[in-house]
């Protein structure tokens, strides 16, 4: 009789638990789970013949606002070449090191400032980036 | 036997009811998770949004103006949205008298100050200045003229210019050996590569006054020319 009754549960457990998975299963197939937004990645198209000599600028950021004066020009350029930095009052020439980058620290006017930097190769070929900096303390 | 079988469906009942109520609080917990990473989602976009307003400094050409807004061309020939309030603030260092947006006229050259909005791509002025941008030029010395103090030069794009250098004017040179060393005109010589700054001559649209002067006596220039010239006629 003991028996009986602890394989009779043991089987009413097993219906038991049986039912709730089919219930569960019933109930969340009804629930639609909303698609997840897949993370679009942009490919860039492959640069066609890239120009002899190459010039970035990794400062300052174009259009900034700046409350010194002083600021940081950096940027890569080919190893031969000369770098000119001109701005509205001054202009600085620079030799980049053998990997090509480059670094100087120039004075700004006040307001708006065009940063022309020119890189200079020694066949001649040239290539400018232009850049805006403003220097201002006004708060708004 | 009859109370083993109503112990049975009491038992099965029974365990139904827990098992569900189990999975139940796990699936409600799984939507507690989603509401939870919907609210960080938007949270996180309104910290965006407030994000999307910087102060930027830009400078252009006058394409249009109205009383709210002024249409720009900037230094990279992109087209430029600037918008004014009553809060803008205008000024040209010409004019002693009071500037305003109904002084601004086509062709203007203005250096804007404001908040840019990454969203609508437009910038709310906060101060607009009428400036003066000098002209650089990049090229090589094709003659010099000693008698009237001027170079012509070719520039990149192949225009033929004349530079006036004057008294003001201040020169240098750059090698490699001696440097970046103070110049002067008589040191300037046919083949060199140049970088000029200055102004336009409001005479003569192909004469530049200049007032900055850059020569590179290691850098031929004209070769270079010479070559492009050969090869774009192929």
């Amino acid at each position: 009789m003991k028996t009986e009754k602890i394989v009779l549960s043991f089987i009413a457990t097993i219906l038991g638990l049986l039912v709730a998975g089919v219930a569960f299963f019933l109930f969340s197939a009804k629930e639609t789970t909303p698609p997840k937004t897949k993370a679009t990645s942009t490919v860039s198209p492959t640069p066609t013949a890239l120009p002899s000599i190459s010039l970035t600028l990794s400062q300052p950021k174009d259009e900034e606002v700046v409350n010194k004066k002083t600021i940081t020009v950096s940027g890569k350029t080919r190893s031969d070449a000369v770098v000119v930095i001109l701005t509205n009052g001054i202009e600085s020439v620079i030799a980049p090191t053998i990997s090509g980058d480059f670094s100087a620290q120039i004075t700004i006017s006040n307001g708006q400032n065009i940063i022309e930097v020119v890189a200079v190769a020694a066949d001649g070929e040239t290539k400018s980036i232009k850049k805006t900096v403003t220097y201002s303390e006004e708060e708004f | 036997m009859k109370k083993i079988i109503i112990i049975g469906i009491l038992n099965i009942f029974l365990v139904s009811l827990f098992s569900l109520l189990f999975t139940n609080n796990a699936y409600s917990q799984t939507i507690t998770q989603g509401i939870k990473e919907q609210l960080i989602t938007n949270i996180a976009s309104r910290v965006a949004q407030l994000r999307l307003v910087e102060k930027r400094g830009i400078i252009g050409t006058v394409t249009n103006a109205t009383n709210t807004q002024i249409t720009i061309l900037d230094i990279q020939n992109n087209t430029r949205f600037v918008d004014v309030d009553e809060l803008t603030k205008f000024s040209s260092p010409k004019l002693k008298t009071a500037y305003g947006i109904s002084d601004i006229t086509k062709g203007t050259t203005l250096g804007i100050l404001g908040l840019y909005n990454k969203e609508s791509r437009r910038i709310l002025a906060r101060f607009v200045n009428v400036v003066s941008v000098p002209i650089v030029v990049r090229g090589g010395v094709a003659a010099v003229d000693d008698k009237n103090f001027t170079v012509d030069i070719v520039t990149i794009d192949d225009k033929k210019l004349i530079i006036d250098i004057g008294y003001t004017t201040t020169t240098y040179s750059y090698t490699s050996s001696g440097g970046y060393i103070k110049s002067g005109f008589s040191k300037i010589k046919e083949g060199y590569s140049i970088i000029t700054v200055g102004s336009l001559d409001p005479k003569n649209e192909n004469k530049i006054s200049a007032t900055r002067v850059v020569i590179f006596p290691e850098i031929p220039y004209i070769q270079k020319t010479q070559s492009q010239n050969s090869s774009s006629q192929k």
